[in-house]
């Protein structure tokens, strides 16, 4: 354990070094993420702009934004943690760079998840929290109510890292994966709103075919102490987090290298 | 491209923006008293947001990647011993993949179509209108990508330029709603952008919600747009080229 912790320092510092390097970049990113949240605002204050709309699927205006303000922070944890480092295991596997890491003395998973980070996408947290701080200033909130949301948001990352993680590692078999995981994020967009703002068979496939409702909309149910069956969240991520441990080894078993 | 179907139809896919807007919608317009929001139903919701997905996809462009790719790998060069303008093979290359799209995005309209209830106009000149727009569209938004592509000559960041203007493309060219719900400062702001008049008009064309006189408007504008980014691409391309040049590469 202490191992693992020393080599995500390690890792971080060298990933950070690497980034500093390019400082010009930074204000491309900086200039990304204010677009990225100026349009996640127009897109909700539109809908609430309406003559005679004060609510969408039951929701005020400050409790949707709390549902943006957790898809922001959502589109920071997946561009900052999780996407540098899946989009690498394609490369590796088409390369034969992945003979290196399975290689090494250290648990592979752990290796190609931890490895990379994005710092440069770094404000869009920021961004996020301060979206969620803001919202819920105008709500009432309880202590357990955060705690809820803290724990529960905490699953919600569980869960889209195995989807991620999931889709990528389907690239033993299929090597260009960066498709399926665009398709994620198609999906994921679905989560800048409530999901009760979407027709009720809509509803139904963002809840339990795709577990979409669970990274955005719950916790913020749980901010605003309005938990139904939200509670199921920490289940399936421990569900699916055994789920691709198991895919990730099956998939490492059946690798054969690039050259042969 | 046709090698890439499956390709094809996941990228189509993943330009989910206007279908998650459409959903959201439907379902505020058939809680809303009367069942319509500012005049629009549910099943004219779903037509507008289909629209402007069809659209959309007609509009869709890559080639700043390309470009940032080929300058920082240095794959341009051997283009620049060709005595062509390495622009039209991209130009190529996006007309082609419009042809292998075309079929797909058909069905996948109408199986939305059928699951939404929507219905597109009646008048058989919106769907050339429409058509000729959606051309001038691509071509301003090639353009205007191509320039931007083109700043890999001097900064690391041009993909994150594109992702912004991406993002504008979108909120203006009435991707979240049609341009009347949004606050009026931004419709004033932008009418003066080409970006209504490439994704938000020919929706409204095909929506038949709009003249045959707007779309001659749009047109005159797109033009205009068309003629000041071939002007920009231009001063960038010979600029830039210098410094690619200047660097050995």
């Amino acid at each position: 354990m202490k191992r693992y912790l020393r080599l995500v320092r390690i890792f971080l510092g060298a990933t950070l070094s690497a980034q500093l390097e390019y400082r010009a970049n930074f204000l491309g990113a900086v200039l990304a993420s204010l677009g990225e949240v100026g349009v996640a605002l127009l897109g909700i204050s539109i809908l609430f702009g309406q003559p005679g709309v004060t609510q969408v699927g039951g929701w005020s205006f400050r409790e949707a934004l709390l549902v943006t303000g957790f898809f922001m922070l959502t589109e920071g944890v997946i561009s900052v943690f999780i996407q540098p480092n899946m989009s690498k295991i394609a490369e590796a596997v088409r390369t034969g760079n992945m003979d290196f890491t399975l290689l090494k003395p250290i648990d592979a998973q752990f290796n190609v998840s931890t490895r990379n980070l994005n710092v440069l996408r770094f404000p869009d947290l920021l961004i996020g929290l301060g979206l969620i701080g803001y919202a819920a200033s105008g709500l009432e909130v309880s202590v357990g109510g955060a705690l809820a949301a803290a724990v529960l948001y905490g699953s919600a990352v569980v869960i889209v890292y195995c989807i991620y993680l999931g889709l990528s590692t389907t690239a033993f078999w299929f090597v260009k994966t960066q498709n399926v995981t665009e398709l994620f994020s198609g999906v994921f967009g679905a989560a800048r709103f409530p999901v009760a703002a979407f027709p009720v068979p809509v509803r139904f496939v963002l809840t339990f075919v795709l577990p979409v409702a669970f990274i955005t909309t719950v916790p913020a149910q749980a901010l605003t102490g309005a938990l139904g069956g939200g509670l199921a969240s920490p289940l399936i991520a421990a569900a699916l987090l055994l789920a691709t441990r198991w895919f990730w080894r099956y998939a490492v078993a059946s690798y054969t290298s690039a050259s042969s | 491209m046709a090698e890439y179907r499956a390709e094809v139809v996941i990228w189509m896919l993943s330009g989910t923006l206007s279908l998650v807007m459409m959903l959201v919608w439907m379902a505020q317009a058939a809680a809303a008293p009367g069942g319509q929001i500012r005049g629009y139903s549910a099943p004219e919701f779903a037509t507008y947001f289909l629209s402007t997905w069809l659209v959309s996809q007609l509009l869709v462009v890559w080639v700043s990647h390309e470009l940032d790719f080929q300058i920082r790998q240095g794959t341009l060069s051997p283009q620049l011993l060709r005595p062509v303008d390495p622009m039209w093979l991209h130009v190529a290359s996006h007309v082609a993949e419009r042809l292998v799209r075309i079929v797909p995005l058909l069905v996948m309209v109408g199986v939305f179509t059928w699951l939404s209830g929507a219905s597109f106009t009646r008048e058989w000149w919106a769907y050339p209108a429409a058509l000729g727009l959606a051309a001038l569209g691509f071509s301003v938004r090639f353009l205007y990508e191509y320039a931007i592509g083109l700043l890999a000559f001097w900064t690391e960041s041009s993909a994150s330029f594109q992702e912004v203007v991406w993002l504008v493309y979108a909120a203006l060219g009435g991707m979240f709603a049609p341009l009347a719900f949004y606050p009026e400062w931004v419709q004033r702001v932008a009418v003066w952008t080409p970006f209504p008049y490439m994704l938000g008009l020919p929706a409204q064309l095909l929506a038949g919600k709009a003249t045959l006189a707007q779309a001659g408007r749009g047109a005159l504008v797109l033009l205009v747009w068309v003629a000041v980014f071939w002007v920009v691409r231009l001063i960038v391309w010979r600029v830039g080229l210098r410094k690619y040049g200047a660097v050995g590469a």
